[in-house]
């Protein structure tokens, strides 16, 4: 796979980024990084951007198989880079809308009705290697950067329900201890504390006034 | 490959004779003719006079001059003769300068540039196809041509040239759109002519004028601290030629605002790869308009990425660039240009403001008085009870127009669609403010306790516990996306972490520091001094 996001970052520079005849190599590359997991931005941009140029070339499926790739980039803004070139008359189909929907969720850390809604429309995510996953990742990153302690049920809910040997997995994976219902996460009180912030000269700022002092 | 990419400058010659016949001052050739006398006899002397000087000037290479006829003279008799009506046709002056070709060309792009800025009504649908084809003689002079072409032009000038060329591009785009208005005649034109203006054509010239001035390896030459001599190897022999390399620059930056306008923020900022532009020793800084755009741009990029830090970095740093030299540096002797550039200014503002509400830290006093001041105290209340209509507002204001790159649909009946892309782009940034809508509020109440228990506050809010927790993720999911590096931590004037059942709340004091201020009152200083050394 290696070689052909090589050839295609070679494809992609310069005029002929704008060919629509990269669309025969460029679909097919988004759906191996549905199916092997991997994802590429630049890429799927350009798809998007022959899509806008030539609207006759738009595919339904290919453009929601990007949408879930950039879902599983959170908490990089991937989604609405997307959707900045996804025509407004698309946002009304009900499987882009239904994406649109399920990143609003996640961009408000709604997750517990985000895993709701999911189950509800299973064949959203059928064949995506790693969604769920890729999802919790990024809810994983969203409880760090939030929590000191965190009770078990909590986190359980918040992951979509897990297993209790699963929890224990992503516990574990990121580092996290438990005792008994509570998990330790980090620890915030280091580094989030009340401060006053004393005016301080970086060298920059100095930089340009000595700079025209030399010059004059 | 796709012949496409080839259409940029080679179609303009069966382009004219399908529009040849089609159009025309009144279809009736003696009227025409009468027309044209009519037109040259009225050519003043001044004029003549001064388009033989300004001929001469190019010809001679006489960059002070050329500068001097280009940006005071051409504005001088423009409020004297042609204040509301053109500049004669290139046909009427051309006696004057011996059909000297190069200099009509020049003339041209001059004249049709006059017409979109200043004539009422905008220009024909011929005259926008003219200039078009105007465009493609003068890019097809300066890249077919086999060795570089003995040509130099002020920088302002051809910064200029890109900037028009893209606005004129962008103006087609949306005058296509608007069909409500438009004669059958009109648009059986344009739609037999979906060559002319087209968006590949556009990104095809800048792309070329990128490639021959070998821009991108120069300044990447240049960023790797090689010296003068091997950057002007990596050049080649287009590259080192002022021209060329200018016009290079001039279309990245061009290419920056043209993907932009599409939508695609991404491509926009990758243009840039080799331009640091908080270096403020590189090329571009002898072109304020160029660095205004530059920076206006980019920080609409960040802005749309939700990298608010950044966005305001960037804007602030313009901004203030502005505030400090604009009665020196920054003063242009065409009103037009000054009130481009008094607009951009505002919108700017406009967009600081959306910024410095999705991701609150501390701005620079002066620059958010001056902020609060053209957004107007209304409109900034309303913006921080998280009010949508207000960021609606101000994002429609401080936006560049966006475009579609295809045209519309011309059997759809007599629609104006040109407002749609905006539309769209606002849509997007607008759910933004929807995810952000609670948090004005919640942070408000933070700020009143040190420690709370999430059950309370929530009751507080009239949230449940869970609906609670969310929003509490989703301050922090915010708030660490929008900075940019792990330096600003602590720039935020509330934080807090959730310990169990609790929230610990912290908030930060700035101390108002006086460095800011003076290092900006010595620039203040330098500006003026240099501009009365230049006055001597």
């Amino acid at each position: 796979m290696a070689d052909v996001a090589t050839a295609i970052k070679v494809m992609l520079k310069g005029i002929d980024r704008y060919n629509p005849e990269n669309l025969s190599v460029l679909e097919p590359f988004v759906k191996s990084q549905v199916k092997e997991n991997f994802c590429d931005l630049s890429a799927n941009l350009a798809v998007l951007k022959l899509y806008q140029f030539n609207p006759s070339y738009f595919q339904e499926e290919i453009v929601c198989d990007i949408l879930l790739k950039a879902l599983e980039a959170l908490p990089s803004p991937d989604f609405s880079l997307c959707e900045c070139l996804v025509d407004q008359y698309h946002h009304e189909n009900p499987q882009i809308g239904r994406l649109i929907f399920l990143n609003h969720l996640l961009q408000t850390c709604d997750f517990r009705l985000f895993w709701r809604e999911l189950k509800a429309t299973p064949e959203l995510i059928e064949g995506v290697t790693g969604f769920e996953d890729a999802i919790r990742k990024y809810i994983c990153q969203t409880v760090s950067n939030s929590y000191q302690h965190i009770k078990a049920e909590t986190l359980q809910a918040l992951l979509g329900d897990l297993e209790d040997k699963d929890l224990d997995a992503w516990i574990e994976k990121n580092g996290w201890t438990r005792t008994d219902d509570l998990i330790f996460v980090t620890n915030q009180e280091e580094i989030i504390k009340s401060r006053n912030i004393v005016d301080k000269v970086n060298f920059d700022k100095v930089q340009s006034v000595m700079i025209s002092g030399l010059h004059s | 490959m796709a012949s496409y990419t080839e259409e940029a400058y080679v179609e303009y010659e069966d382009g004219l004779q399908v529009s040849g016949d089609t159009m025309g001052h009144t279809g009736d050739p003696t009227l025409d003719l009468e027309f044209e006398r009519h037109r040259q006899v009225n050519v003043p002397d001044a004029v003549q006079n001064y388009l033989q000087y300004f001929q001469k000037a190019l010809n001679d290479q006489n960059m002070y001059e050329l500068e001097s006829y280009y940006e005071n003279g051409w504005n001088q008799l423009t409020e004297r003769y042609y204040a509301t009506e053109a500049w004669p046709e290139a046909e009427s002056i051309s006696p004057f300068v011996g059909n000297d070709a190069l200099f009509l060309i020049l003339y041209k792009e001059l004249h049709y540039r006059h017409i979109y800025a200043r004539i009422q009504n905008g220009p024909s649908q011929e005259q926008r196809f003219k200039s078009y084809y105007n465009y493609c003689d003068l890019f097809n002079y300066i890249l077919n041509a086999d060795g570089p072409v003995m040509l130099d032009l002020p920088n302002q000038w051809l910064w200029d040239i890109i900037d028009e060329f893209i606005y004129q591009f962008q103006a087609f785009t949306q005058y296509r759109c608007k069909l409500s208005k438009k004669s059958e005649n009109e648009i059986e034109i344009l739609r037999s002519n979906p060559k002319i203006w087209n968006i590949h054509s556009v990104l095809n010239v800048l792309h070329s004028l990128v490639d021959k001035s070998k821009i991108n390896e120069q300044l990447e030459a240049y960023n790797n601290g090689m010296d003068q001599e091997s950057i002007v190897r990596v050049a080649g022999i287009f590259g080192h030629h002022s021209l060329y390399k200018m016009l290079g620059y001039f279309s990245l930056i061009g290419l920056l605002r043209l993907h932009s306008l599409l939508g695609d923020y991404h491509q926009a900022l990758s243009s840039l790869e080799n331009i640091n532009i908080t270096k403020r020793s590189t090329v571009y800084s002898q072109v304020p308009e160029c660095q205004i755009t530059t920076y206006y741009y980019v920080g609409f990029a960040y802005m749309m990425m939700r990298k608010y830090q950044l966005a305001i970095d960037t804007f602030s740093s313009i901004l203030t660039y502005i505030q400090r030299t604009k009665s020196t540096t920054l003063q242009r002797s065409s009103q037009y240009k000054m009130d481009m550039i008094n607009k951009q200014t505002d919108q700017m503002f406009n967009l600081l403001a959306l910024c410095a509400n999705l991701y609150p830290v501390r701005i620079d006093e002066s620059l958010a008085q001056s902020m609060r001041e053209k957004v107007g105290a209304d409109k900034w209340q309303r913006m921080q009870k998280g009010d949508k209509s207000a960021f609606e507002e101000s994002f429609s204001f401080g936006c560049p127009k966006f475009l579609s790159p295809v045209a519309p649909n011309f059997d759809a009946g007599p629609l104006n669609s040109h407002k749609e892309p905006m539309i769209h782009q606002c849509k997007v940034f607008l759910e933004e403010v929807e995810q952000q809508a609670q948090l004005p509020t919640i942070r408000s109440f933070l700020k009143l306790y040190s420690t709370m228990p999430v059950e309370k506050l929530a009751v507080f809010l009239d949230m449940d516990v869970d609906e609670f927790t969310a929003q509490l993720l989703c301050i922090k999911h915010k708030m660490k996306n929008a900075r940019s590096g792990k330096d600003q931590e602590g720039q935020l004037e509330v934080d807090f972490y959730i310990d169990g059942d609790m929230v610990h709340i912290a908030d930060t004091k700035i101390e108002r520091g006086y460095a800011d201020y003076f290092i900006k009152q010595i620039h203040k200083f330098e500006e003026l001094n240099l501009h009365i050394k230049q006055l001597k």
